[in-house]
């Protein structure tokens, strides 16, 4: 039974990180109709900027800001040139993405190598205590239970009670309407491209702490954004809260119990929401 | 092909014939010598011809000739080129070194490029999950070879291993188009791929399996190189035809209907739910194809040919040829082929050269380098057209 508990807990901290992922791929793709594949590729770079910083700095708060922040910088650009040239033609943007995860991937290589690197917690967070019920648990996964969870609760403020949140919650509705109201709906995507980006450097560095950072480590992020999306359906907040939830457990029971095919029983869910709801958990039919 | 312009070529010649009578009657020397040599500098002869003062009649009948010549050779183009490749890869698979390697592999490669242009060039239905298809067949192979099969079961197998899971995946894929189409493919593609990484007991994980013995059919031995290439080259011929026919075919012009105006076909009583699970079908079946070819001649099927990257290779091959053309992702294949194996040699870092050409080619060409072509043929055919103009305005 402690060994369950344990591998819950490994899976909610997965589904963490998997939720500041797909909760940027989803936000972008919900009011931009964006679908950005080099997600996982910003989340990795987001998580080598961070790994470097924190080995200049010897500061991992550091590291995790300027990951966050570099990815911002990088997904406001982006947006900025790439993606409003292409003139919101999603296909287009999908391929376009697609070219640029090979770029990203090659130059991530080209600096941090092909060796996988881990970055350590520091202090406290390096440490494990003993849960209630004699469980040993590292201190940084519950950190990062517990930072994953304060994020998804200030999203959820700021969709839900902000003037921003009711900006963006009108543009996946109706995006013409939004700028037909006079709001620059430019900068509101600009926004929300430079948030999702964040999202996902912030997550590279914490993932960093637990999966690591390793070539390849971009499409293994990728898939568990994407597998969220169709459980949780494209572009809804409250399906990547469900989604990286059913994901990161499924995903962490699978590599516990049964090995061999520990990344296909993620499809399992996948394909029985797909055949009753092929548009998702909360997704609608249109996107 | 667009519409060419109207006057067939036997009403030009007849044409051309009353043009060389008048001008026979005008001076002798300028009728023109039939060719087949490109046109020849139009504007100035008829400068010359307006300022010597010889009658205009004479340069008609040159400017007929020209256009006849320009229409005829846009006419042979295509095939000729055709023909021409045709025979330089026969040629070119001859040899048993790197360069018939390199070729054997584009063959191989454009044929999933192919049939992934069919179901997303004309159904529009981007497939980011192909490669893993590629990998069913070849691991079909290799592991009914392994467990004692003989090769040509064992193509059975793995043939009817991919059409069984294509049609199986296709119920659950072709219930969603445009995007989740590729996000649901990409997520197809990756579990084949953990399946054949994870499943050390069926794939043998990540050392992969040899394929040592192939087929045999009468006198045909694959076991021989030569013979292996060419029968890669004639499956790849048939694979071609074969999509180019059902692109022409009612069957692929309501596709490209399902494509653009779904509820429209849908209203007209098109079955279009059935018309794109059976462009998936096809798709999945000529890619499990181009699997079984790919084990034969590489003799190793592991876990990194249908990763990730190889899954958007193929989609690079196919939107950097140019999608809806079929032939254009195959020459995309070889681009991309030649990419990975001749420019590496030279750039160590091709990927970002190859990510950079793609993303040039979506903001610059959305047609690809087919669609260039196409460009260019266009532009051929407005030449063509104007002169005809001119000339039916010519006194």
């Amino acid at each position: 039974m402690p060994e369950f508990i344990a591998q819950t807990l490994n899976g909610l901290t997965l589904a963490g990180i998997i939720f500041l992922v797909s909760s940027g791929f989803t936000l972008v793709f919900g009011v931009m109709r964006v679908t950005n594949l080099s997600h996982g590729a910003v989340y990795l770079v987001g998580g080598y900027i961070g790994y470097s910083v924190i080995g200049a700095t010897h500061n991992f708060f550091s590291g995790l800001a300027a990951g966050a922040l570099a990815m911002a910088a990088f997904g406001y650009l982006l947006e900025r040139t790439l993606i409003s040239w292409l003139g919101r033609s999603e296909m287009a943007e999908l391929l376009a993405t697609l070219g640029l995860i090979y770029v990203l991937d090659d130059l991530a290589l080209a600096i941090w190598g092909g060796s996988p690197v881990t970055i350590n917690l520091p202090g406290f967070l390096g440490k494990s205590s003993t849960l209630p019920g004699g469980i040993v648990y590292p201190n940084g996964r519950v950190f990062i239970l517990i930072v994953a969870a304060a994020v998804a609760a200030g999203l959820y403020y700021l969709l839900r009670r902000t003037r921003i949140g009711a900006i963006l919650r009108a543009g996946v509705d109706d995006r013409d309407m939004v700028s037909a109201l006079g709001i620059n709906v430019r900068r509101v995507f600009a926004f929300v491209f430079s948030l999702g980006a964040l999202l996902a450097g912030f997550a590279g560095v914490l993932g960093g702490t637990v999966l690591g950072l390793y070539t390849g480590g971009d499409s293994d992020i990728l898939l568990f954004a994407l597998a969220v999306v169709i459980v949780g359906g494209l572009g809804s907040y409250e399906g990547a809260v469900v989604g990286s939830v059913v994901i990161g457990l499924i995903d962490n029971y699978g590599t516990a119990y049964f090995p061999a095919v520990a990344y296909s029983v993620l499809f399992i869910p996948v394909i029985a929401i797909l055949l009753v709801r092929p548009h998702g958990l909360f997704g609608r039919a249109g996107t | 092909m667009t519409s060419r312009s109207g006057a067939s070529p036997r009403l030009l010649l007849r044409r051309l014939a009353a043009a060389r009578r008048a001008a026979a009657t005008g001076s002798a020397d300028r009728t023109p010598t039939p060719g087949r040599g490109g046109p020849p500098p139009l504007g100035a002869e008829r400068r010359s011809g307006g300022s010597g003062g010889s009658p205009p009649r004479t340069n008609t009948a040159r400017d007929l000739l020209t256009l006849h010549v320009m229409q005829r050779s846009r006419r042979f183009l295509g095939p000729a080129a055709g023909l021409l490749t045709a025979l330089l890869l026969v040629l070119l698979l001859q040899g048993n070194g790197f360069v018939s390697t390199l070729v054997v592999d584009m063959l191989v490669y454009a044929i999933v490029a192919m049939a992934l242009d069919f179901l997303g060039g004309y159904a529009g239905l981007i497939s980011l999950g192909q490669a893993g298809f590629l990998g069913v067949g070849a691991y079909g192979v290799a592991i009914a070879e392994v467990h004692f099969f003989s090769p040509w079961a064992a193509v059975g197998i793995a043939l009817a291993v991919t059409l069984g899971l294509g049609l199986a995946l296709g119920i659950v894929a072709v219930r969603v188009k445009g995007v989740s189409f590729v996000i649901i493919t990409l997520a197809m593609g990756q579990v084949l791929w953990g399946l054949s990484y994870q499943w050390v007991g069926l794939s043998e994980g990540d050392n992969g399996i040899t394929v040592s013995v192939l087929p045999t059919i009468g006198p045909i031995d694959l076991n021989d190189p030569l013979t292996l290439r060419m029968t890669v080259l004639v499956v790849f011929a048939l694979v071609a035809l074969l999509l180019v026919t059902f692109t022409k075919s009612p069957f692929g012009l309501s596709l490209r209907g399902v494509r653009s105006n779904e509820a429209r076909l849908a209203a007209l009583g098109y079955r279009t739910g059935l018309h794109r699970y059976l462009a998936w079908i096809i798709a999945v079946f000529f890619t499990g194809v181009a699997g079984v070819l790919y084990v034969f001649v590489n003799q190793l099927i592991s876990p990194t040919t249908m990763d990730f990257s190889a899954n958007g290779l193929f989609v690079i091959m196919a939107v950097l040829g140019g999608l809806g053309s079929i032939w254009g992702p195959a020459l995309g294949a070889v681009v991309i082929v030649l990419f990975q194996q001749e420019l590496s040699i030279y750039v160590s870092r091709w990927q970002t050269l190859m990510g950079l050409t793609l993303i040039a080619v979506v903001l610059l060409s959305p047609g690809g380098f087919w669609g260039l072509l196409r460009a260019a043929g266009r532009r051929w055919d407005a030449a063509i057209a104007r002169r005809q103009r001119d000339l039916e305005t010519a006194p």
